[in-house]
């Protein structure tokens, strides 16, 4: 039997896309995985460490991120995007725009002088803006692939004809300003839809102050600033003095279980905060921290024993009410919450140095596809139950957060199941 | 102990609280509401208690009197429960009740109820007129002749003292109510103090309202209360103690200190009205959203009183017997129902209850103080 399966097609490099794209490629299927932003890994990248573990979450990730790199049966088209898709299960035609770096990614070899001399500096998307790249850039130290990419709105030559300075550094005369965007064509057996989510404006919420007062944070931020790659060096310092907060608060439900604003819960924010909180004592042993919550969702496993140990170990104080309001006292630019303590049915107001947004989430999909979407924002499934990766079209899969909101661990485990099915479809149009 | 009525939150839904059972309790509402109190924290606590069904608990509450609809509970719901209308549903809830009668509780939940009652009381009006009026002269406006002073203010002192009879033993049953403590037993304030008490808090919230000043951005509404309530008051002192100076044959003058007061009452009236009307059809603010068949009703009487009565004057002064005797007798007969219905029975009640509450609270306080 002469067994050539066709190829699949993953779309997004998170961590859900990474396994999918694995758990095919150990089958000894084709796989291409398309990835819009210059390197693979997503936001489990941004994370500091996972709940409720502790783990390191670039440790437990860099070496799946560099045997994607490695896989002689991936291929890797990072900084493109899937523009165009026809066909249907088995027989899909892709069209993929690959956006141009202006490096040659052959030559490259991510020395980073480049980023060291360029003159253009940018705030960090990585770091959540709060800190600066230049405009030749690898978005992180572990990216993979590790190739500098020009931010060509950034750019000095591009806007003002003049500089070049990574053109003259480069050891390797990489730098090509004239490389032109490139479109890929493919035919898959089907398609997995990995393309996670985005952290909904957390402006939305107006009550809160984010933007607006500057030690008002969200989770991603507060990640950052744990992590010792972030900003600050690992170091929990407040936006206005530089000092290390005294208190912080964690708001949960903020953009979520609001029909205003998003009806969905998020489903990891509540363990995320609870990990916050932990990972706060632990940086700063006499930090108070108070979690505001509604209901506490701890489902998986592990999970209820780390909220216990939060509580218990850590001290971590657990306040059963949804702030009404966040106001700032100009001169400490301290925070003052008015809540219902709803255990007591008192009103109250309390200050803290430091509040932590735990902020909601909404899916990202790629438009070419135009997957059918449900009630809920999120893509509409044939079969909830007992198909629960397969999207209204035949042969496209979902799985991740964009699959509904999840966190790692359930991704993985998705992941491996539209593997199978995506699998299925690539051999079988075989026969 | 505390019984549970199963059909409490059906009988709020049916009062106007359509979507609070959609409450997670969550307490944004009680955070965000301008006029709560460290203690006094509603609306959640009360959502709670209704949701349950225990109905002692919000017999035995004063909060829903304190709350004046601002809104802005209901704007930051993240379940849009609608919490401002399920204390406007308390209310109405409430009043039935105090009310011993069980008109509030007809008017309330039926509206075909409403209408036959005021009609009933309409046609009631119209047989006495009927039955009990002086010769008609045709030839000039007499007024007087046609409705005898006596006979008239026998009839309005009559609707005077049934209405002060049962807005008084409504609040009595407030009063019976509200004096509880946290285990639903009777507390009793030295009398002093319930004197002492009385003068400091009723008269002045009787007579200003100020409480609705705490909520945010509310000075317009304030004002518009206000100008209703004494327009309202005015034309009730001017047509009912003072009939026998008002119901003349005369032309309207103007420089009569009485007619200046009538011209005053009648625009109040009209502009309050109209407003309120403006505001409820357009709902331009949250109290405005959740208009019950009683709000409608009272704002209608309310208007029609007014205009009949301004028609009268006019008949009169320009010298139209008869079209002066009708519109007369048809002021009426609309004034009368809506006296004796609308005013003790519904929405206007709360004019008494409001101040009370803050009453009934202070002397809870004083009870509670002694206690510690
Ligand atoms: C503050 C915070 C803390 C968290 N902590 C934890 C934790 O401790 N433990 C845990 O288990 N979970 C945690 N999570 C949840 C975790 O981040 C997610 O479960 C996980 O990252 C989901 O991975 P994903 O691959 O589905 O999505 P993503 O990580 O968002 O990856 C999607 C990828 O697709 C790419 N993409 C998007 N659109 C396109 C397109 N059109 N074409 C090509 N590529 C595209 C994106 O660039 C991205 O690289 C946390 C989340 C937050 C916000
Ligand atoms: S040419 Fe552009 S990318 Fe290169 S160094 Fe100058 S500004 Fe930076
Ligand atoms: S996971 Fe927790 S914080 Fe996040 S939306 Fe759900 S309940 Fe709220
Ligand atoms: S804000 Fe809404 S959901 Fe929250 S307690 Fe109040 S009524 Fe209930
Ligand atoms: S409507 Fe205004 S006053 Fe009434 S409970 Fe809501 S916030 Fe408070």
């Amino acid at each position: 039997m002469s067994y050539l399966p066709k190829p699949v097609l993953v779309i997004g490099g998170g961590i859900a896309g990474i396994q999918a794209a694995l758990d095919l490629a150990d089958q000894g299927i084709q796989v291409y995985l398309v990835e819009k932003t210059p390197s693979i890994g997503g936001k489990m990248m941004q994370l500091d460490k996972t709940f409720p573990t502790l783990d390191c979450s670039a440790c437990i990730l860099t070496p799946k991120m560099v045997a994607v790199a490695r896989h002689p049966n991936i291929k890797l088209l990072t900084y493109s995007e899937v523009i165009e898709v026809t066909g249907s299960a088995g027989n899909f035609n892709v069209k993929i725009l690959k956006k141009p770096r202006y490096v040659d990614e052959e030559k490259c070899i991510g020395c980073g002088i480049c980023f060291n001399k360029c003159p253009s500096k940018v705030p960090d998307e990585f770091n959540l803006g709060m800190s600066q790249r230049r405009a030749i850039y690898v978005p992180f130290p572990q990216a993979v692939p590790l190739k500098a990419t020009i931010d060509k709105e950034h750019c000095i030559y591009f806007t003002k004809q003049r500089c070049r300075v990574c053109e003259k550094v480069c050891p390797t005369k990489a730098i090509n300003y004239e490389q032109k965007p490139e479109t890929i064509e493919l035919n898959v057996a089907s398609i997995v839809v990995a393309t996670g989510y985005q952290l909904i404006d957390p402006t939305l919420a107006a009550q809160y102050g984010y933007g607006k007062y500057q030690n008002v944070y969200i989770s991603l931020e507060f990640e950052r600033l744990l992590s010792s790659t972030g900003p600050t060096g690992g170091e929990i310092v407040r936006r206005s003095d530089n000092k290390h907060p005294k208190n912080i608060a964690f708001i949960q439900c903020v953009c979520s279980r609001d029909v205003k604003i998003n009806p969905n819960c998020s489903a990891f924010c509540c363990m995320a905060s609870v990990k916050h909180s932990i990972l706060a004592k632990e940086h700063l042993p006499n930090v108070d921290c108070t979690i505001f919550y509604m209901d506490l969702r701890a489902f998986g496993k592990g999970y209820q024993e780390f909220y216990n140990r939060a509580m218990r170990e850590f001290g971590v104080k657990f306040m059963r009410g949804k702030p009404a309001k966040i106001e700032e006292e100009p001169e400490t630019k301290n925070l003052i919450i008015t809540y219902e303590d709803t255990f007591t049915g008192l009103k109250k107001t309390m200050t803290f140095d430091m509040v932590v947004l735990a902020v909601g989430v909404k899916p990202i999909y790629p438009e070419a596809l135009k997957l059918p979407l449900s009630e809920d924002g999120y893509v509409q499934l044939k079969n909830q139950y007992l198909d629960p990766v397969l999207t209204m079209i035949d042969g496209v899969y979902t799985v991740g957060v964009a699959a509904g909101a999840k966190d790692i661990p359930d991704s993985v485990v998705q992941s491996g199941n539209a593997a199978i099915k995506a699998s299925i479809l690539a051999g079988g149009a075989q026969k | 102990m505390t019984y549970l009525v199963p059909q409490h939150p059906l009988q709020l839904v049916e009062l106007g609280a359509e979507r609070f059972s959609r409450c997670f309790n969550c307490g944004n509402c009680t955070a965000i509401c301008p006029i709560t109190k460290e203690k006094a924290s509603y609306p959640r606590k009360l959502i709670r208690y209704s949701l349950l069904g225990m109905e002692d608990k919000i017999l035995s509450s004063t909060d829903p009197w304190l709350c004046y609809y601002c809104g802005e509970c209901s704007d930051q719901c993240p379940r849009d429960a609608n919490p401002g209308s399920f204390m406007m549903s308390l209310r109405r809830y409430l009043t039935t009740k105090y009310d011993w009668t069980g008109f509030s509780k007809l008017m309330y939940y039926s509206k075909k109820a409403e209408v036959i009652a005021i009609i009933v009381v309409a046609a009631i009006v119209g047989s006495i007129i009927y039955l009990l009026h002086g010769p008609i002269v045709e030839t000039r406006v007499e007024l007087e002749t046609f409705a005898p002073y006596l006979t008239t203010e026998i009839g309005a002192l009559t609707v005077l003292f049934v209405l002060a009879g049962i807005l008084l033993s409504n609040l009595y049953r407030m009063y019976r109510f509200v004096m509880r403590d946290e285990n639903g037993n009777r507390i009793r304030v030295p009398l002093g103090f319930m004197i002492r008490d009385f003068i400091r808090i009723v008269p002045l919230h009787f007579l200003t309202q100020i409480k609705i000043k705490e909520c945010k951005d509310r000075q317009k509404n304030w004002i518009n209360h206000l100008i209703i309530f004494y327009g309202y008051a005015a034309s009730f002192i001017l047509f009912v103690p003072l009939l026998k100076f008002t119901q003349t044959n005369d032309p309207f003058l103007f420089v009569n200190p009485l007619s200046i007061l009538g011209i005053f009452s009648t625009i109040a009236l009209l502009y309050g009205a109209s407003i309120a009307i403006y505001g409820r059809v357009k709902k331009t603010q949250p109290m405005w959203k959740d208009s019950h068949s009683t709000d409608w009703m009272f704002l209608i009487l309310l208007l029609l009183t007014t205009i009949t009565g301004i028609l009268t004057g006019i008949f009169r002064t320009f010298g139209f017997p008869l079209p002066t005797y009708i519109m007369y007798s048809l002021h009426l007969m609309i004034a009368a129902p809506f006296l004796i219905l609308e005013v003790p029975f519904a929405k206007w009640s709360h004019l008494a209850y409001r101040p009370f509450a803050l009453y009934f609270e202070s002397l809870k306080e004083r009870y509670l103080a002694s206690k510690r």
